[in-house]
């Protein structure tokens, strides 16, 4: 937290205000970009059923999954241990590495996930905008009730 | 002289053992606290332990448990489990369901005619009958039954079941209710507009307890703080998110803090979070006080709580606790109590688990206002005049 220090009154805490200095803070440093990545979409997903109960993580989660989508497949480099023949045996193994096509099931495997994320959150778009047109067609109904006959 | 009260208590199980919820120990410690002021309690309830299986394991019959007496009726045979689960689905997808589906929802619960039976032929000799919680269908049938009487004690969640038709008609029939929370007890009415009068929060009581949280330290040679969760291990209590949460705290700050668990139910948690967890399964009611007494925190993500009784006793501990903010009864204790933390997503979990463990003096504070909330609060003797209260009306 950006708070320096939390004073302790005789009265005790006030976790009502440590909660409101919580909110303002994550506000401020989620604009400035600190919380976004794949790994936090990825642990928002048990978080999307509650969605309905705050309008803002939509926008926070949609966020991480756009850092998520950026796949980079030259993230990962091929290394060897072993000092002795070292560069003929990155070699070899770049060698086998391009023939396998590995990083495609490495492409397809982060491809997977982040469709998977996507999906989860569509999902709950669509449930979110489901119960709101249920709440409208009901309130169409009852104010066509009201109107005269003819 | 005149005879004392007589009260049944009706639940599809007696807790007695460490596979039961939080309902079925709550209306176990409201009839023994019943018992001790010289009332006779009966327990009505099935032979079944398994809440899935609803398979008959204990022999029909009566025993005598802690004074009460424990009335084991066997669970029907011939569930359709298929069109049970067909409409649970459409159920938790909030599909249109109608009444006659509900019925047969019902019906293929979990059900006893032989304790219905029962209920018809001496229901009139009880003054009061409890029974929750309110989603199975064996309180749905046997609240049909002498509803002048009885009192629902429901553990009511905001979800999809709490909006069917023959569950508002069961809220609607019965005497009274009895409430663990005002949240909960503000659902209901929001949800099947009762009478106020007939409404009465009583919650559980808390017994008090002595804590050793360095013998817990050192048994289990912990050195490094570790947030606690005592309880079912599956998504419906939030499990995997705080797996989740825990597993990238540590990787964004840097922080050694352990995940300390007990209770049961399988999970699945990161290969990286994997050495950091201690997974205690189930331990004696000593052994959880003391964990909750060392940890630095005490978690629960669940949205659906109607009560939590885990929270009340860290608070008891003088552990502050971390909840999920889109709970309506966890956050509300919190806010009441001034020991507990409520966040909206991981930014806010990160944060307030950050200060927890940078201010030692914040975590006291917090933790002794939550004792002083469970003593004055949540004491047998506070509980005790709610439910005699509710049972006098």
């Amino acid at each position: 937290m950006s708070t320096g220090s939390f004073e302790i009154g005789a009265a005790g805490v006030d976790v009502e205000r440590i909660n409101a200095d919580i909110r303002e803070t994550v506000a401020a440093k989620m604009k400035a970009g600190a919380y976004v990545g794949a790994q936090l979409a990825r642990a928002e997903r048990f978080n999307l059923m509650n969605l309905k109960k705050d309008e803002n993580f939509f926008d926070f989660y949609m966020e991480s999954l756009r850092e998520a989508v950026y796949v980079d497949i030259n993230d990962f480099e091929i290394r060897e241990r072993r000092a002795a023949f070292a560069p003929l045996l990155v070699r070899f193994k770049k060698t086998i590495w391009s023939l396998m096509k590995f990083y495609t099931y490495r492409l397809w495997s982060q491809q997977n996930q982040v469709n998977g994320l996507l999906l989860s959150a569509t999902e709950e778009v669509d449930r979110k905008y489901r119960g709101q047109i249920k709440s409208l067609e009901e309130r169409i109904a009852k104010l066509e009730q009201k109107l005269p006959p003819g | 002289m005149a005879s004392p009260p007589r009260i049944a208590f009706v639940s599809p199980r007696f807790s007695d053992g460490p596979t039961v919820g939080g309902a079925e120990t709550l209306l176990r410690k409201l009839a023994e606290r019943l018992v001790a002021k010289g009332w006779q309690v009966d327990f009505l309830t099935t032979c079944a332990r398994n809440h899935f299986t609803w398979e008959n394991e204990i022999k029909p019959g009566d025993t005598m448990i802690a004074g009460i007496t424990v009335r084991h009726f066997p669970v029907d045979g011939g569930r359709d489990l298929a069109a049970f689960i067909e409409v649970q689905n459409r159920i938790s997808r909030s599909a249109e369901i109608t009444r006659d589906e509900e019925l047969i929802w019902h019906r293929n619960n979990v059900n006893s005619q032989a304790l219905y039976a029962y209920l018809k032929t001496e229901g009139h000799r009880y003054d009061k009958i409890i029974m929750g919680p309110y989603l199975f269908a064996l309180v749905y049938f046997a609240s049909q039954i002498h509803p002048e009487r009885t009192l629902l004690l429901p553990c009511l969640h905001n979800e999809c079941f709490a909006t069917l038709k023959t569950i508002r008609e069961m809220f609607v029939n019965v005497s009274g209710w009895l409430f663990n929370a005002e949240p909960e007890r503000d659902l209901a009415m929001q949800l099947y507009g009762l009478d106020p009068a007939r409404a009465e929060v009583v919650g559980m009581g808390i017994d008090d307890f002595t804590t050793h949280p360095d013998r817990f330290r050192a048994r289990h040679n912990l050195t490094a703080p570790y947030v606690l969760y005592s309880g079912r291990r599956e998504p419906m209590k939030g499990t995997p998110l705080l797996l989740d949460y825990l597993d990238i705290f540590r990787e964004r700050t840097g922080k050694d803090i352990k995940l300390v668990l007990t209770g049961s139910g399988p999970y699945d948690p990161p290969t990286r979070l994997v050495p950091h967890i201690l997974d205690l399964g189930f331990v004696t009611e000593e052994e959880k006080h003391d964990a909750m007494a060392g940890a630095a925190a005490f978690c629960h993500p669940s949205t659906n709580e109607s009560f939590s009784i885990v929270i009340l006793e860290s608070w008891l501990a003088g552990t502050p606790v971390l909840v999920h903010a889109a709970g309506d009864v966890m956050p509300f204790h919190c806010r009441k109590s001034n020991g507990g933390l409520w966040f909206r997503n991981y930014p806010e979990f990160e944060e307030q688990l950050s200060l927890l463990l940078e201010y030692p003096e914040l975590r006291k504070a917090m933790g002794a206002s939550g004792q002083r909330y469970v003593q004055n609060e949540y004491a047998w003797e506070a509980v005790e005049t709610r439910l005699m209260k509710a049972l006098l009306k």
